[in-house]
Order: C-alpha cells, then structure tokens, then sequence
C-alpha cells in the first residue's frame, strides 16, 4: 500500500495506513465500565498479539515505534504527546477489524487498548519520562526541562520546610498520633510510580496514595469534610516524602495517559496531586498557617543551619563534580527505572515480549509463541517469585499500620483483595474502627 | 447521559461538602459511591423541565482554606458549572464568594460556566431569626447583577438543595445539551510536521 496524500486529521502520522478501510471512532465502542473493576491484563493482550492474524496490529505498532525512535532523535513534549495519543486513536479504531481483536468482546478489547498503552509507553519510556533525559538536559525541549527543574525545586522546598508540624498546613486537629503512619504510607504509594512505565499502572499507584488518605479519613469519620480534609493531607504526604520526580510523574501521566481513561475520579485526583505538588515546589512561609511567626523562624533558620551542613557532608569528595548540587548531578539512569507492572507476574514476559519491537527487531516470523522451553520456564519462575516478593511486600506495610491487629486475618484480607493495598486498607480500617 | 462537570468553590466552614453530600443523598437515583473518596462524587438526576434528559454530575471539590486558593484552577478548567457556596450566618464567607466570582469570570469566562451562588445554613436562622448575617435580598441582587443563578439552602434539612443542582442542570443542558464533552476532543490540534514513513523501509507495515 503506497502513501499517496497527506493523511486526515486523525490519521497517526508515524503510520502508514491502508487507505480503503472505512475509520471508525473509537467512541463507537464501549468504554471502561465505572462499576466494575476494571479488567487488567497483560498477558491476555500478549497471546493476542501473538496470534497470526494480529500480524496487522504488530506491523502498524512496529512501524510507529521505530520511526518514534529514529526519525528524530528529540521529540518536544508536546509533540511527544501529540504522536502518541494520535497512534493510539489511530490503532484503537484499527482494532476492530482484524482477527483476533475483531471477535473480542468488549472488555478484551479494552484490555487491548490498555495493553497496547503499556506496550509502546514501555518501549519509549526512556525519550518520554523526563527523568530518563536528564543527562542529556542540554538538548532538551522546555516541556521535559520544565518537569526536571520542578521536581528539583519540589526536592528543595521539601528539605526547606521538613521542620513543620500539621497545623501549618491546617489539618484538622482531631488528627491523631497515626497521621504519620499514613502519610509514610500514602508517600510510599507514590514514590511506586517510579517503579512503573505504563501511565496506568503509575496512576493506580498515584490513586492507591489518595485511597490511603482516604482510608485515614473515614477511620477518623471526617471523611465528609471532602477536600477541606483530603488536600491539606495530600500535600502534608508529599511534604513528607522522599518520592522522586514526582511532577515529573504526573505531568507524564497526563501527557500519555490516553484521554478517554483519564476521566472522572482518575482526572480528579490526578489534578489533587498536581495541585498539591506545585503548592509544595512553590512553598513560602506565607503559604502556611503561622500563628507563632517568631518561633516558626528561628525553627526555620535552624533547618535552614542544619541543611548547610547536611549538603556539605553530603558533597562528593571528587572535585571535578559540582559543588553547588548535592545531589548526584544526574539523578538516577534510566535503567534505575525498571519495569514493573502491577500484575506482577507480567513484568518478565512484557520486557522478553517488548524486545520484539525494538527497532532493530526484524521480521514477524523471528517471534512465535514457541521460543525455546527453557526460557518460557524462566520467566514464569521469575515472574512468581516477583509476584512472592510483592506480596510480602504488601503484608509487611499492612502489619506496620496495623500492629495491634491479628496476622492472619491481615493475611487473610489480603488474600481477598487480591493484595491491592488500598482495597486492604480500606477493609482493615473498618475492621479496625 | 449527558455528563458535566461541577466545581464546588466556597470557604472551609460553609459546608459545601455537605450540600453535596445532601444532594447525593436525596437523589432518588441509586447513590454512587465514589471508590476512593469523599472529595469527587457523582450523581445522575433526570431534569424535571425535560424528563427524558438524563444528566450525570462529576463533582470537584475544593480544598475551602484561604491557604490552597492556588489549587483552585487545577479543578475549575473544563469545568460547566460552579456551585459557590457562603454561609448565611457569616458575612464574610460572601466576600469569599465574591472574590471566587470575579476569578472565575476573569480565567474562564461566564461564557462557557453555569455559576450558582447558595446561601447554605438557612436553618440556623430558622431557629433563631438573629443568627442571619446576611439578607437574601443583598446577596439575591449581587447574584442577579452578576448573572449568576442564587438559591439559599440548608444541607441540613435538604431545603432548597435539589433545586440548586435541577436549575444548575437545566441551565448547562440549555447551554450545552447538544455537545457531549469529551476530553479527546478538548486537546488542542498541534500541527507537527512529520516524515511519513518511506516505503521502501523494511519496517513499515505497508512495504
């Protein structure tokens, strides 16, 4: 099929197009269901990518992906967003008519719209997430730039201003000895952004945050009070945190989460968070609730004292690097930032599933479902023990909230709720209360 | 379903929440519980002026203290209506009001925005007539000057409470009944220009 005419408007750029298929919107389909808890699954999507038949899809993926990545070697953030949300309507309306996506039901074919986010975002997650482009911040666009110097200003203002107490921040003094507790563990939920590359799985993090807060709230009954209560919260747990890029986090869902998933309670709180990291980055004593001005100020030239001292001894010995920055100058690499989707057991096979298509990867006969045994073996072990690990994980944070509360019915409510931390919080507190 | 988006802007002590709170609860539709929390809930009422029209409120709350002002834009953009909510018994959560009024007309343009002033706490005075510090006469004609909607309520009672969100719904559909928003949509074209993919590239999927 030749390329004759500029493509229409919807039309993904980066992908060439059979031009005699009629388009269809992808409004014409249905859309995630709010009431029922959304099917998520990665590996479901895979065996579909993998059937003959999709060899369609794979090539339209395929051709998006390397010409991202070799067309150009910066994209803006703007232009970022653009191409990316364009393939996506673009290959969403594409779904439909070929096998075996065509006979998926709904929600298969939802999942396929989730699966393909989680897909090309892992494979450009590295030209996209501005903290991947921080060692090359010379050649930037001002979007990425922008992310990467909020997040430093965020990082500041946290150190700045880690002396002050709930009331400066107007939280409801009916607010217990607990309220560390939980902002340590809503701030853990949202530094597990970083851990994940598909937009998604860093929204169910950022979410998982907000319902802990949540949870919190309604152990306390001020869960009423609405945004009054929560937000001051929210931004006490950023305070509080050492989550890194946060803005950067958000600002990259935003950008890459396709529109049409983003809507409702998702967009509501992901504007919470924005909202609630910029008033941190831009934090001065008049943003806060002061009532002793003096005895604030000598606590905060303290800190101020103590920071000097900190980021002295914090300095590199080596002189060739930096002075003025204490941190490291580059921040993590990119490889820091492994995949890991929240279905656990995923993480392996989409890294193994996603080397197909790298640019570099050739003709759709290199890949079939029958790789060598061996290797399949290894990452089904790899994946449970992952998923092993991530379960511990969960009941470990849920038996620091809740000490007092018996083992195995935490265990037992987590079995339940399929270890999804925020869902476990909810049912632990109202046990609890 | 017509879906709209409610921003609910008003001081920490008037009880915005509550009038939501009571709106959801009244609703003779079956009460949706948000699943994380308090602070966005939804509802859907059939419009009693037009029974076959459905619409779905996605409500935004606002964090009320003089301190997090700056958050408000994060929640007012795109949104159709405005509920801003004062306290009868209190004037200055009026002034409050007003200074949400002036700010939204200046960012978004009464345009494209349904705003509603309430009076909430109407019971107050109920019980003891001097609790009123504000008249409804004053904050009636401030309200009409401004061309805003205005009803007084009590989230106690549920007086007054379902017409605010009928009329607010009513006046959005007037305005917006025949387009459906949709955040795909609302992005901004960006004109980038790009190279097609050559033909002859072993990777395109058309070769």
């Amino acid at each position: 099929m030749e390329d004759k005419q500029e493509p229409p408007k919807s039309q993904s750029p980066l992908v060439s197009e059979p031009a005699d298929i009629k388009k269809f919107k992808s409004e014409d389909f249905p859309s995630q269901n709010e009431d029922e808890e959304p099917f998520y699954d990665f590996q479901a999507f895979v065996k579909l990518m993998k059937d003959p038949r999709a060899d369609p899809i794979v090539r339209y993926t395929r051709s998006f992906l390397n010409n991202f990545l070799t067309k150009r070697e910066f994209w803006t953030s703007e232009e970022q967003r653009k191409l990316v949300n364009d393939f996506k309507i673009f290959v969403f309306d594409k779904l439909p008519f070929y096998e075996p996506f065509k006979s998926a039901d709904a929600a298969n074919l939802l999942n396929a719209k989730e699966g393909m986010e989680k897909l090309i975002m892992g494979k450009l997650y590295h030209k996209c997430f501005s903290p991947c482009l921080k060692s090359q911040s010379n050649l930037i666009d001002k979007g990425h730039k922008t992310d990467l110097n909020q997040d430093a200003m965020l990082e500041e203002k946290r150190e700045e201003f880690r002396f002050i107490d709930p009331e400066h921040l107007e939280i409801n003094d009916k607010i217990s000895s607990k309220l560390e507790t939980f902002a340590r563990l809503s701030a853990k939920e949202l530094g597990r952004m970083n851990d994940y590359k598909a937009p998604r799985d860093k929204m169910v993090c950022a979410l998982n945050a907000c319902r802990v807060i949540f949870g919190f709230l309604k152990h306390l009954k001020l869960e009423r009070d609405g945004a009054d209560a929560f937000i001051p919260l929210l931004v006490y747990a950023i305070l509080k945190s050492d989550v890194e890029s946060l803005i950067s986090n958000v600002n990259y869902i935003e950008r890459f989460r396709y529109p049409d998933f983003l809507r409702g309670e998702s967009s509501y709180y992901l504007s919470s968070l924005q909202g609630a990291a910029n008033f941190v980055a831009n934090m001065q004593m008049e943003s806060l609730h002061v009532e002793d001005k003096q005895d604030f100020e000598s606590k905060y030239h303290a800190n101020q004292n103590a920071l000097k001292k900190e980021r002295y001894s914090r300095q590199p010995i080596d002189p060739h690097k930096n002075a003025s920055i204490p941190r490291e100058p580059y921040g993590p690499s990119p490889s820091d930032y492994i995949l890991k989707p929240l279905d656990g057991a995923t993480n392996i096979v989409l890294s193994k599933f996603a080397e197909l298509f790298s640019p570099t990867s050739t003709s759709p006969e290199d890949y079939d479902g029958h790789q060598n045994l061996e290797g399949h073996n290894d990452i089904t072990r790899l994946a449970q023990e992952m998923e092993e690990k991530e379960h511990a994980r969960v009941l470990r944070e849920l038996h620091d909230m809740f000490p007092d509360m018996d083992q195995e019915l935490i265990g037992d409510v987590s079995i339940a709720k399929k270890y999804r931390i925020g869902a476990c919080v909810d049912v632990l507190l109202t046990l609890s209360s | 379903m017509l879906q709209f988006k409610l921003v609910l802007l008003g001081d920490s002590s008037v009880g915005k929440s509550s009038i939501v709170h009571r709106f959801v609860k009244d609703s003779f539709d079956e009460f949706r519980e948000s699943t994380i929390g308090a602070a966005f809930l939804s509802q859907t009422i059939k419009l009693e002026k037009h029974p076959d029209v459905t619409i779905k409120f996605e409500i935004w709350d606002t964090a009320g203290q003089e301190r997090y002002k700056s958050l408000a834009p994060m929640y007012y953009r795109n949104a159709n209506a405005a509920l801003i909510v004062y306290d009868v018994t209190q004037p200055g959560s009026l002034v409050k009001a007003q200074s949400w009024v002036e700010e939204l007309k200046n960012k978004v343009g009464d345009q494209d925005l349904v705003i509603c002033l309430a009076g909430n706490k109407v019971d107050l005075c109920d019980e003891d007539a001097t609790a009123r510090e504000v008249e409804r006469e004053d904050a009636q004609l401030y309200a009409k000057e401004q061309g805003l909607l205005f009803y007084e309520a009590s989230a106690k009672t549920g007086a007054g409470v379902s017409a605010i969100f009928q009329e607010i719904g009513e006046k959005v559909y007037q305005k917006k009944g025949m387009e459906v928003p949709s955040s795909a949509q609302a992005r901004k074209p960006l004109n980038v220009e790009l190279q097609r993919p050559s033909t002859n590239d072993s990777t395109s999927c058309c070769s």
